[in-house]
């Protein structure tokens, strides 16, 4: 009986330990950072709602302000229909966060239909047909996941048939315009926190390197140069450092923004 | 029909040679990409949101890499890794953009899966560094998916 409560504590001991070995972060508490910069993988694009989702938490946002059905313009060029794919996924995102139903099943047909236009239809129609069902039944975490899943198979797809260029202005268009529309809520109600959630100069830097890499889409779609403008005047004031980002400059920013989403969604 | 069974049975492990051994031995990133959404499960079930892109390669043994990746304050983040190997060991580690560790001590690695919690205290754009520690394999693939609430 002592040799077994023995083994049994020698057995906890052990248990225990390799459990403090499991959690233990044996990481170092500090990198070199400018070291790090030659092995760094490429960004991925946050998603509009994680931007929301962070700035409901600050105080409740009349969503259904921000929802937006009007079907845009039609276009033939597909590095606009790319970044307008992109603007209107954007718009689906606050759809849901406004629990619109209605609004989020016109945005689903619109985003198949831009999707048929850029020719990765196919990949699209049981996450459009998922989209509606989600919403006909109000779950709205299936349509959030949905969205998601539609913006990863319509690049997907273009990455398939080497349009990485295209599917890069997807992710951008959504970005635009969920900018737009965090810079709208925080206009209205200004807080530093609600403007901290602006300070992504790596992710401008980011864009602006992609658009730089495009220079064959601007004479079909003059937007991008627009944009890459846009980019060069939006970077200084979310570059603010340690300091705050002014309740002035909140504003520029949504007035760029919104300037660059008019002319995503309309014929010039 | 002797020599029929024969010839069909010598088609059938040409294929199994030829398709499936190389990939029960070898993997693929998409293989690593299902053990980092394993990895996720018990998070999800507290309401963690999975991202569907995901970062994924082949490291060697002992070797690192960097993705950056943009984070909200005000949102909880879980980056989880894994890897088809099971013998490997990995760990994923995450720093802020001045190069100090910043994750929640609740952050975990255990052989072939591991897992990184942040709070970020400020929006930034963050470090996530990869490693694959020990490995039986020449190159071991790898995936990282990360979810928040």
């Amino acid at each position: 009986m002592i040799a077994f409560s023995k083994t049994l504590k020698i057995s906890a001991s052990v248990f225990l330990g390799a459990t403090l070995c499991v959690h233990a972060a044996q990481a170092p508490q500090r990198i070199d950072v400018s070291k790090m910069s030659k092995q760094v993988e490429n960004v991925v694009v946050p998603l509009p709602n994680e931007i929301f989702g962070a700035l409901n938490k600050l105080g409740s946002v009349n969503w259904r302000e921000y929802v937006r059905t009007e079907k845009s313009s039609n276009f033939t060029e597909r590095p606009r229909i790319a970044l307008l794919l992109g603007t209107v996924i954007a718009d689906g995102f606050i759809a849901v966060q406004a629990e619109d139903a209605p609004a989020v099943k016109d945005i689903g047909h619109r985003v198949l239909e831009l999707s048929k236009g850029i020719g990765v239809g196919n990949s699209i129609v049981p996450h459009a047909k998922a989209i509606t069902e989600a919403a006909d039944k109000r779950k709205w975490e299936d349509v959030r996941q949905e969205l998601d899943r539609t913006q990863s198979s319509v690049q997907a797809a273009m990455n398939e048939v080497q349009d990485q260029k295209l599917s890069q202005l997807v992710s951008l268009g959504g970005w635009l315009r969920g900018t737009q529309v965090l810079t709208s809520v925080v206009t209205k109600h200004y807080s530093t926190d609600g403007a901290e959630l602006l300070h992504q100069p790596d992710l401008i830097v980011h864009f602006q390197t992609q658009l730089q890499g495009m220079p064959e889409f601007v004479e079909q779609a003059p937007i991008i140069r627009d944009i890459q403008n846009g980019l060069g005047q939006v970077k200084p004031l979310v570059d603010a450092g340690s300091a705050k980002i002014s309740a002035d400059s909140v504003r520029k920013i949504n007035d760029i923004t919104t300037k660059l989403d008019s002319g995503i969604v309309t014929k010039d | 029909m002797n020599r029929f069974i024969k010839s069909s049975l010598r088609v059938s492990l040409f294929a199994f040679v030829c398709f499936i051994l190389p990939r029960g031995a070898g993997g693929t990133v998409d293989d690593a990409q299902s053990f980092a959404l394993q990895a996720a499960e018990q998070n999800v079930k507290e309401g963690f949101q999975v991202r569907e892109d995901y970062w994924g390669g082949d490291l060697g043994s002992g070797e690192k890499k960097a993705v950056r990746q943009q984070l909200f304050k005000g949102n909880e983040y879980w980056f989880w890794m894994g890897t088809e190997v099971e013998r490997a060991k990995i760990s994923v580690h995450i720093y802020d953009s001045e190069g100090k560790l910043a994750e929640q001590p609740d952050s975990w690695e255990k052989g072939h899966f591991a897992a990184a919690h942040v709070i970020p205290r400020a929006t930034s754009s963050y470090f996530i560094i990869v490693s694959v520690e020990e490995s039986p394999e020449e190159r071991t693939h790898w995936a990282l998916v990360y979810g928040f609430r």
